[in-house]
């Protein structure tokens, strides 16, 4: 579901620290009909310009809190941290030297488990400009 | 108010879902979407616009109080999910999934909710989902909660289940043996679709499958049905082994393979466990006027609506006369499920949609 919308344009850019580039961020939104705990999240892969980002190198922003992506997946990951429904997960790339600015081909794979369907995997591809 | 056979009018909001996705109404806007509708209730999903789900606090309880107020709207069932699959490598107990359950009544109940949707195993029958869901046996132990929180456990007999399949009844008889009344039955008019929807066709095709095959498979499902007989695939089969099919097509054809995300392919008969069985209409419909005075809830389920004004798919006016002769009192909420499948094609109108739904529910009603 929402396959087309899953990848934004909102908020693709660089992130900095003291001056440096340290990563870039992008933000996605759930490919189901309602929010679902981060735990039933099978799968978020990028890959920028063909190239696969790290999983080891990113991390997850939403609702205050931030956890490295890889935690996610893990056995006993708290239940009550949800993906809200319509908003923004905003998914960090550590990357020293971030990204040039401009557009780049961004392609993002979505896994989500819901129980009473299987799994659902969405794939959006998209050029998005980076600031 | 619309005092026919005790039959009132709401809207499900998961009819705004995408509204609500792509942030053109928050809560408040889907709840005044329903409202100037004309519903008298609505059915809400904690997991989809209350963002603060699973904790439900005071103050969000009192706003929702308050709307409910401010738009003249009856709180009339919250939907209970089961989330068994909640890591990658382990499933949530039965214990586990048994408090969840308690959670949805007890957030029902904050609510106002009279009714929960309860997820049930065979929601939308044997199969499909990979894990156990709320099985009979977990909604046995759900009854002293419903009861002590008075919230009604609605199994939604979603196709390509029935009122009257025999999957519903374990969980009929615990109630039953247990002396607890708090499992009933909830319709849902995706039993009811006599042929592939024009907003399936355009999901579809969108995914790669032919027009012309899909509209050729809805003529003859449409063909059979206002004949008075049911459409048997295997009578028309030679017709399309004729025809260039893609992949998709194929796939789309084949009896033993459900295509998710789509209603039921093959309406007009009912796909059941990788099988299929004719449908015999009439009896379909003398089996909902039967069960109407049962019934707890009722979800007026739509994809498409014609140049006409009526429901593509389903024979609306039929299924009404059996809920009105039947006797059924209470809600029968519009749930509008053609967005997920127009919205690749851009921007579905979801409330024209559900505007013209409750034109013609009330004109059925008054009929």
């Amino acid at each position: 579901m929402y396959d087309p919308y899953i990848l934004t344009d909102v908020g693709c850019r660089n992130v900095w620290a003291a001056g440096k580039k340290e990563g870039y961020a992008v933000n996605i939104t759930i490919n189901y009909y309602r929010g679902l705990p981060m735990s039933c999240v099978d799968e978020i892969t990028l890959w920028v310009d063909g190239e696969r980002a790290a999983p080891e190198t990113m991390v997850l922003q939403h609702a205050g809190k931030e956890v490295p992506y890889l935690d996610i997946l893990k056995d006993d990951f708290p239940t009550d941290f949800y993906w809200v429904y319509g908003e923004h997960l905003r998914v960090v790339i550590k990357k020293p030297g971030g990204i040039a600015q401009g557009v780049h081909k961004v392609r993002l794979q979505l896994g989500t488990r819901r129980s009473y369907t299987p799994t659902m995997v969405s794939v959006c591809e998209k050029d998005l400009i980076f600031a | 108010m619309y005092k026919q056979g005790g039959i009132k009018l709401g809207v499900s909001l998961y009819s705004y879902q995408d509204n609500f996705y792509f942030h053109r109404h928050d809560l408040e806007g889907c709840m005044a979407a329903a409202a100037g509708a004309g519903a008298e209730g609505i059915e809400v999903f904690a997991d989809t616009m209350m963002p603060e789900w699973p904790y439900i606090s005071d103050a969000f309880t009192d706003k929702w109080y308050g709307l409910l107020y401010r738009y003249g709207l009856e709180p009339v069932c919250l939907d209970h999910f089961s989330d068994r699959a909640m890591w990658k490598n382990k499933q949530l107990t039965d214990d586990e999934l048994y408090e969840r359950g308690v959670l949805y009544i007890k957030t029902a109940h904050k609510l106002g909710c009279k009714n929960l949707r309860v997820l049930h195993h065979e929601h939308i029958g044997l199969g499909i989902s990979p894990y156990r869901l709320t099985d009979a046996k977990l909604v046995e132990r759900l009854l002293p909660a419903a009861r002590e929180y008075d919230v009604m456990l609605a199994l939604e007999c979603h196709a390509p289940t029935t009122i009257d399949d025999p999957v519903h009844e374990a969980y009929l008889e615990a109630a039953e043996r247990r002396n607890i009344p708090y499992v009933g039955l909830q319709a849902d008019f995706s039993s009811y679709e006599y042929c592939v929807s024009t907003a399936d066709i355009e999901l579809c095709v969108h995914n790669g499958c032919s027009r012309g095959v899909l509209e050729r498979l809805r003529t003859l499902q449409r063909d059979a049905y206002f004949e008075g007989r049911p459409f048997v695939f295997d009578e028309v089969k030679r017709e399309f082994d004729k025809m260039p099919l893609n992949d998709c097509d194929r796939a789309y054809l084949d009896m033993s393979i459900p295509v998710y995300g789509t209603s039921m392919k093959y309406m007009g008969v009912t796909q059941y466990n990788g099988g299929y069985r004719p449908t015999d209409w009439t009896q379909m419909y003398k089996t909902l006027k039967d069960y109407a005075s049962k019934l707890v809830y009722v979800h007026g389920k739509f994809y498409d609506i014609d140049e006409n004004g009526q429901v593509d798919n389903m024979d609306y006016p039929k299924i009404f006369d059996a809920l009105k002769s039947g006797g059924y009192k209470g809600y029968i909420c519009s749930e509008f499920e053609g967005n997920r499948r127009l919205n690749v094609k851009g921007w579905c109108d979801e409330i024209t949609y559900v505007n013209k739904h409750h034109k013609l529910m009330r004109k059925c009603l008054e009929a």
